[in-house]
């Protein structure tokens, strides 16, 4: 690796473990300093191929920069500095140090040229994460933690044995466009070990259940990355897999229909990241150069306005202690910022123009019309005004508005609230302006080189002319029936306002299976088991456990015979040689320097004699 | 008392915010029927987004229908107590 070439990865992630060494503002101001420099990395790093490593005759690419990694290298460095703004407050080196590797290990996806460095930063995603959800030390979050770890350990396998599989076929560990390897097991491993972080059903349980146990401020660094790394690699190797179309668009309807059931703010929130993740899918999958930028565009805009609405729901998480909607109510009263900066989140998400959502999802949603796949657009349509209903109608009205609780809060710490500011400003900049944002988008009438011989991150134009994406969201047709489509989910929502009372429930999902299903699975294995013990066991006990047990009583009588005396021998020889140590440590200064002075004349006589 | 609370508290401003949502919903349904025929032009690749008004209508019928399918996948399926996984 190059000097001139600095990860910014390995830089979260080392630059992490200072933070328990500093105490007060100090503290405080690494926290704040270690994703700042990650971001100005990010933004002044020189694109093509670096950080080229060659380990047992294979070549480890931890730093292909191109447009489209840089794009998602930018988002999740921004979050991360917005996240610890957020957390600022938190008195918990162990959050803040696995939050930072967390986004370390996200920026190493997104930077990551092959698949053994992109196996590696994927695992540790998995592996810090889950200490954000543990950190909140409730039994329940345990619980979660240990369920998100399970599944997030056998995507990681699925991903290793895909890329094993992979490597056996073609002979090469480089992560491309797997165009070339449609249909083999080692594509499809991959796929689903992508598919399981980006939370497509039925690989989704694990989001709805884990995000919301998180800590108020590690579930915000939970929004940004995992789903989002997958989205991106999702993009680098499967753009234009026709099956991602239809998961995508299911995935955008499912988070809907579980969020009109959700009682849990964060898990209502939770839910429409899936259904969010669903437009960026279905996106990778319809494949031209529009849905891609828009996969890409909406990935940005998404973490930023979610990030935003996990941060609004925290926030009132943080002063009430209560998630629970049916807990909630009347808050608007005393914490309106929360609510103002809560809404420009709900604007963003839920596309009114203006606001960031709106330039993004759409070039999702246009994609799908000019490939005229008129199912799609219908269903992405109608998720959009779903995702209206819930976080920028329901969840507000119970949060903030609806039937007073009686709960007399107070606005959040002031660095939450700054966080919030620092998102809404970010989400209501992109909206009005979107062309900062687009024009850094990756496909701009070129296309990723699918061809694995030529350079990392190369770009090459294979689309006719008069195709290119110059597209613009803010046509009057596009304004009045975006406005139109919201003005009138609003109006069915205030009619069937009574039918939307959240009642104190919880929702069967995907995760019964591991966490119900498990026990069917012992009753059908009852038999098994019983064979196990007698028969297994038998054979276990004469071959496995005599045998250790024999080795292990040896060692043990070497260790008291030999070891233990040799460790007495030690212990006495030092304490004897202490005793006469002791003598010369009187503690008074004139003895030692007699001492020193002696030392110096030594020195002294024996550099002479040596002239 | 705040800006917000009394406009949502008083009967009378309520009303007159009320009044203003439907004068809104009209103003917005009438754009978008009226405003593609002065100004035409705008690309449509599906034949159903040059319906009139067709924004405004999808809405809501998309509103309505995910309340009540929702609702009713729930009650008859998906939604248990909380105390579901608890034993």
């Amino acid at each position: 690796m190059t000097i001139e070439w600095v990860h910014p990865g390995l830089l979260l992630i080392f630059g992490a473990w200072v933070i328990p060494f500093l105490k007060g503002p100090l503290k405080r101001v690494a926290m704040l300093a270690i994703p700042s420099a990650a971001l100005i990395v990010c933004i002044l790093m020189d694109q093509g191929t670096h950080g080229v490593v060659s380990v047992a005759g294979q070549k480890l690419v931890f730093g292909r920069v191109d447009d489209l990694s840089l794009i998602f290298s930018y988002v999740f460095s921004i979050i991360a500095l917005v996240g610890m703004v957020y957390a600022l407050h938190v008195d918990d080196d162990t959050q803040h140090v696995s939050a930072l590797i967390y986004a370390g290990a996200a920026l190493g996806v997104t930077f990551a040229g092959d698949f053994l460095s992109l196996y590696i930063f994927w695992e540790l995603m998995a592996i810090s994460s889950v200490f954000l959800v543990w950190r909140r030390r409730d039994r329940s979050a345990v619980a979660a933690g240990f369920r998100y770890l399970l599944v997030h350990v056998v995507g990681g396998l699925f991903l290793l044995a895909g890329i094993v599989i992979q490597w056996s076929q073609t002979g090469s560990f480089e992560f491309v466009d797997l165009e070339g390897s449609v249909g083999t097991v080692g594509w499809a491993f991959i796929l689903v070990a992508f598919l399981v972080n980006a939370a497509v059903p039925p690989f989704s349980a694990w989001l709805p259940d884990a995000y919301p146990e998180a800590t108020v401020t590690g579930a915000v660094f939970m929004t940004a990355f995992t789903t989002k790394s997958a989205v991106y690699c999702l993009i680098r190797g499967f753009p234009g897999t026709d099956l991602l179309i239809w998961l995508g668009a299911a995935m955008a309807l499912y988070g809907v229909v579980y969020a009109v059931l959700e009682n849990d703010a964060r898990r209502l929130l939770a839910y429409h990241i899936i259904s969010q993740v669903g437009y960026m899918v279905c996106g990778v999958g319809i494949g031209t150069e529009l849905a891609l930028n828009g996969a890409s565009a909406h990935a940005f805009a998404h973490i930023l306005y979610k990030a935003l609405l996990f941060m609004g729901a925290g926030a009132v998480m943080q002063v009430t202690g209560r998630r629970k909607l049916t807990e909630m109510g009347g808050l608007y009263k005393t914490m309106p910022i929360t609510l103002g900066l809560y809404m420009i989140g709900a604007f963003a998400i839920s596309a009114v123009p203006l606001f960031s959502g709106f330039v993004s999802k759409s070039m999702i949603v246009s994609a799908a019309g000019e490939e005229h796949l008129s199912g799609i657009f219908l269903a992405l349509t109608l998720a959009s005004a779903g995702t209206f209903l819930h976080t920028g109608l329901k969840l507000p009205y119970y949060m903030f508005f609806g039937k007073d609780s009686g709960v007399r809060a107070q606005e959040p710490p002031r660095n939450m609230l700054v966080a919030m500011a620092l998102a809404a400003v970010a989400c209501t900049v992109i909206g009005v302006f979107p062309s900062l944002l687009y024009d850094h988008l990756p496909f701009d009438a070129e296309r990723l080189d699918a061809h694995p011989g030529s350079a990392h991150g190369s770009w090459k134009t294979e689309y006719p002319a008069g195709q290119e994406a110059e597209y613009s969201p803010y046509t009057l047709g596009h304004v009045t029936a975006t406005l139109g489509m919201l003005a009138f989910t609003a109006w069915g929502f205030f009619l069937l306002l009574k039918h939307l009372d959240p009642k104190p429930t919880i929702s069967l999902d995907t995760d019964w299976f591991y966490r119900r299903g498990t026990g069917l699975v012992a009753r059908l294995l009852g038999p098994l088991a019983h064979l196990e013990r007698n028969f297994i066991g038998e054979i276990y006990e004469s071959v496995i456990r005599r045998p250790v047990l024999g080795l292990a009583h040896l060692v043990g009588r070497f260790e008291r015979t030999v070891v233990d005396r040799a460790v007495a021998a030690v212990g006495r020889w030092t304490q004897s040689l202490s005793g006469v140590l002791k003598t010369m440590a009187s503690g008074h200064a004139q003895h030692y320097a007699l001492i020193m002075a002696a030392g110096l004349l030594v020195l002294l006589a024996l550099a002479v004699m040596s002239l | 008392m705040s800006f917000l609370e009394r406009q949502l508290e008083d009967p009378v401003r309520f009303a007159r915010i009320k009044r203003g949502f439907y004068v809104f919903l009209a103003v917005v349904i009438a754009a978008e029927i009226v405003l593609p025929l002065v100004f035409p032009g705008d690309p449509h690749h599906l034949g159903f987004e040059s319906f009139p008004a067709f924004g405004s209508l999808y809405g809501l019928i998309s509103c309505v229908a995910i309340i009540v399918l929702s609702k009713l996948i729930g009650v008859v399926w998906l939604m248990k107590r909380e105390d579901h996984y608890d034993d």
